[in-house]
């Protein structure tokens, strides 16, 4: 088995960073890849440049630690990537859309009718009936201003 | 090994760990709260994340999708003190991690324990009746407090439902003999007010015809009355015309009349079928005598130009068949 591994040389590189990209799709994480990417850069360079195999080692773990913050910097999460972005966000669905109040708002606090449920609301205080506008979504709690 | 080789591996598994503790893939449907030392910094939304690797800790994976708690069977006392057992259903979603974490100790226990007193006092505040016939406001009372009582903890409590309402077996067979007696009921009155209105129907039908036929009877009598008045009328004019024609003539005009009558009344005699032989009283014969009378009346009326005719007609040779001119009818 070390004889293997010896014998193969720079090659081992290469083939840990395929096989940690390959695994990378079966257990999800994103960061099996980066290592592949860094196994696989490893090698390359020790192609071209002769070198030990702990300063190899080192170089893995180098490579490997600097790929996060480029990887951070390329893939910046785009907030409306998603199909549904608002997918378990119910609340933030329903900003800007105007609803009558249920119950009058009194100290800041009242209620409108949403879908089969009810929905209590914070605002300034206004009576039963009134059309509302949903301004501002934290949590479960809808703040709401006169439509 | 010398410790540069030591170095070396060391340093490629802490990178590894490292990354390993750093990078965190948060699944749709959850979010996972991020405490450094101990202490809620952050919450994670789904998609990849990363944290401060030996700092932060993944603290609690909550889901944020709705859920649905069963709340259990209990004995409930209503308002007039019939004890029915009831199980329901309540549908919660969290909208505030952090507060769904650390604001409250077991989420899923709180809200059951909440509504199922609240079940209790509601329901105990209700009559049986009300409470099998009003789940809609159960329900919705059940929902407004619990939703308000859950709010601190960033949970939204979307819908309380009641399940089952079983009523003690006894309460239940008497409900349903209650419920029969009350049709039965129904059914008696309904036959009774059918029974009541054809006999009121058939009283007002025969009214009806007694005075229908009534009014029928006295037109009737209206109008023999009008007809023996019309008649009588006529019979006093005739007598009249006949008493003046005779206070002007002859009362021997009389005598022709009654002649006349009396010949018509004998030649009906004659033609009915089975009268061939008629007997007359002899006095019948003076009838003859009235013949004389018509002559005289005869003589009145024509005057003496008939006279003189008749005297050429005896003079000469008038056929015997030739008849008294007939006296004008009245």
């Amino acid at each position: 088995m070390t004889d293997m591994l010896v014998s193969l040389g720079t090659w081992n590189w290469l083939i840990f960073g395929f096989i940690l990209m390959a695994l990378e799709t079966i257990a999800p994480g994103v960061f099996l890849f980066w290592l592949g990417l860094a196994a696989l850069l490893v090698g390359l360079i020790s192609f071209a440049v002769a070198m030990s195999w702990q300063i190899q080692l080192v170089m893995f773990a180098i490579f490997a630690a600097a790929a996060v913050p480029v990887w951070r910097r390329l893939a910046r999460p785009k907030p409306d990537a998603s199909a549904s972005p608002f997918l378990n966000k119910r609340t933030e669905a329903l900003l800007g859309r105007e609803f009558t109040l249920e119950k009058p708002i009194i100290d800041g606090s009242g209620t409108v009718r949403i879908g089969d449920t009810v929905w209590r609301v914070a605002g300034p205080d206004t009576p039963a009936g009134t059309r509302v506008k949903v301004v501002q979504v934290e949590g479960a709690n809808l703040t709401v201003a006169a439509a | 090994m010398s410790g540069f080789d030591i170095f070396a591996i060391v340093l490629v598994l802490l990178v590894i760990v490292t990354l390993l503790a750093g990078v965190k893939t948060v699944p749709q449907g959850y979010d996972w709260t991020i405490e450094r030392f101990g202490k809620y910094t952050q919450t994670l939304s789904p998609g990849l994340n990363l944290i401060v690797p030996y700092f932060d800790r993944v603290g609690r994976k909550i889901n944020m999708m709705e859920q649905v708690i069963d709340i259990p069977e209990q004995e409930v006392i209503t308002k007039d003190n019939a004890t029915v057992t009831v199980d329901g259903v309540a549908f919660y979603q969290v909208f505030d991690a952090a507060k769904a974490s650390y604001e409250v100790s077991n989420l899923n226990q709180a809200i059951t324990v909440l509504t199922m007193t609240n079940i209790r006092s509601v329901m105990g505040s209700m009559d049986l009746d009300q409470v099998l016939s009003h789940r809609d406001e159960i329900n919705e009372r059940l929902l407004r407090v619990v939703d308000a009582a859950v709010s601190p903890w960033g949970v939204k409590v979307n819908r309380i439902e009641i399940k089952d309402i079983v009523p003690p077996a006894d309460l239940v067979e008497a409900m349903g003999r209650q419920m029969k007696a009350e049709r039965v009921k129904r059914a008696d009155i309904l036959a009774a007010e059918g029974q009541r209105q054809s006999e009121i129907l058939r009283a007002e039908g025969a009214k009806q015809g007694q005075i229908l036929q009534a009014e029928g009877r006295k037109e009737a009598a209206f109008r023999d009355a009008e007809a023996r008045e019309r008649s009588a009328e006529a019979e006093a004019k005739a007598t009249q015309m006949v008493s003046d024609a005779i206070a002007k003539g002859d009362v021997a005009a009389l005598n022709y009349f009654i002649a006349d009558k009396y010949i018509k009344a004998f030649g009906q005699l004659a033609d009915s079928p089975n009268q061939k032989v008629i007997m007359l009283p002899v006095e019948a014969m003076s009838m003859l005598g009235s013949l004389a009378g018509i002559g005289e009346i005869a003589k009145a009326t024509f005057g003496e130009s008939a006279a003189s005719a008749a005297a050429a007609a005896r003079r000469g040779s008038v056929p015997t068949g030739s008849t008294p001119p007939a006296v004008p009818p009245r």
